[in-house]
């Protein structure tokens, strides 16, 4: 038996890894930037396992093989991977029967979504760390209502701007989690920095990085789960889970989210969030969206769009000041080359 | 020797160890051990012992034992700390402080 790297042309390999994954039940995962396999003899594959990022995904072995520890085998050589690519904390999404295979080759639950779902990391104080990173960064422990808003700010709009004004007028802090992952045309970096400068002249507003623990909905892994509003759901659950432990650290008591006319899928989280969350002490506020002058509702992907279709002016009463001369400087040419290249912008 | 960049070294297989190292402050370990209840402290023990022999003094330090010898963990701990500060591929003190 051997392991080996399976590139994603070598189709015959891709198809038996397809296999091998319909045969313990998954499908193979649509973002994926690595795949091994164990290959026996005859060549045929009996384990394999994927990457994407920082997250490892998409394992399985062979039935007619387990107990032979492969999956060791598989974890060991994404790991080595992994470390010359310079990321040493890892994380996993995965079963919670499957857990326990996890944990015995060096990783510690996170959260769980019962039945359905263990994200674990390979640090042992990973997120305890983070919690104290952010109780560390300031606005903790004081009195009177603590807000939270988690965005994307793929760019920061005034519709994200709105919603930020409002909950820091009704709240002493807002604490402002922006998604740190790096996906899509606009860095990661760039859009922290856009709501910083977007939102200076708030006293009362925290940002935060939400660091590896609240990942895109573009990226999560629901390659083991049954249809994709299951996947949608346990995402938000997860993101509970998650969210209620940073809460309890921050002292939040209420979660701010903006109404979604338009798209299920966020309306489906913002379902999830406001049945789960009063449960643990957290009201969820769904805040009205703020339409333009002349009645169009402010999105960041209308405005993704105009900048792909090269119309940026169209969209400039969507914009705040700070975002809007960023676009207009020499620093974003790159940028928005790279957003006019994407064939689809709306659908991050 | 100082801990200049991660490095990792050993598998995940059984009777192995994966010693991965990161600079630190001070002596950092985290430890998994398939036999943590049995030989937890011994493991420990050799991997805090190797480091000093080797004079780091700040690191971080992650083991995953999969119910490795004394002697393997040894091997895994040299081999991690010396590919951290790129003294894998030549200046290796046989005889000196790797005995």
């Amino acid at each position: 038996m051997y392991i080996t790297q399976i590139s994603p042309r070598d189709s015959r390999a891709m198809k038996q890894v397809e296999a091998l994954l319909a045969r313990t039940g998954l499908t193979l995962d649509g973002h994926l930037d690595y795949t091994c396999g164990v290959f026996d003899e005859d060549e045929n594959l009996v384990a394999t396992g994927s990457a994407f990022g920082v997250t490892l995904r998409c394992f399985a072995v062979d039935p007619d093989h387990q107990g032979e520890g492969l999956l060791n085998q598989v974890i060991t050589h994404l790991v080595e991977m992994q470390t010359r690519r310079g990321n040493l904390h890892l994380f996993v999404y995965t079963k919670p029967a499957s857990a326990k295979f996890f944990r015995d080759l060096g990783f510690y639950p996170i959260a769980e979504v019962p039945g359905l779902l263990t994200f674990l990391e390979n640090r042992r104080t990973g997120f305890s760390d983070y919690l104290k990173s952010l109780s560390a960064s300031g606005g903790a422990g004081e009195a009177g209502e603590t807000a939270a808003i988690v965005m994307n700010a793929n760019p920061f709009t005034l519709g994200h701007r709105w919603l930020i004004e409002t909950a820091a007028r009704e709240s002493r802090t807002v604490h402002l989690f922006v998604l740190s992952e790096d996906y899509g045309p606009i860095p990661a970096s760039v859009r922290l920095r856009l709501v910083r400068d977007g939102v200076a002249d708030l006293p009362n507003v925290v940002v935060h990085e939400t660091g590896p623990y609240l990942i895109s909905r573009a990226t999560f892994p629901g390659y083991f789960l049954k249809s994709e509003e299951k996947i949608l759901r346990t995402q938000a659950q997860l993101d509970t889970a998650l969210f209620v432990q940073i809460a309890k650290t921050l002292g939040i008591t209420v979660r701010c989210v903006g109404h979604e006319p338009h798209s299920l899928v966020t309306a489906l989280y913002n379902d999830v969030l406001s049945e789960a969350l009063p449960a643990h002490g957290i009201r969820c506020r769904i805040i009205r969206r703020l339409h333009t002058a002349d009645d169009r509702v402010i999105s960041a992907s209308t405005v993704r769009q105009a900048i792909h279709d090269g119309c940026l002016d169209s969209v400039a009463d969507m914009l705040p000041e700070t975002t809007l001369s960023f676009f207009r400087s020499p620093e974003a040419t790159p940028i928005i080359a790279a957003i006019r290249a994407e064939s689809d912008v709306v659908h991050y | 020797m100082e801990i200049r960049k991660p490095a990792s070294a050993g598998t995940l297989e059984s009777s192995d160890a994966m010693v991965t190292v990161e600079p630190g402050t001070g002596i950092e370990l985290s430890l998994t051990s398939s036999v943590m209840n049995q030989y937890g402290r011994q493991i420990k023990k050799t991997v805090l012992e190797t480091l000093e022999r080797l004079d780091v003094k700040d690191a971080k330090v992650t083991v995953v034992d999969k119910g490795a010898l004394d002697c393997t963990i040894k091997a895994r701990v040299e081999c991690a700390v010396f590919r951290s500060c790129d003294k894998s591929e030549n200046n290796i003190d046989w005889g000196g402080v790797i005995r």
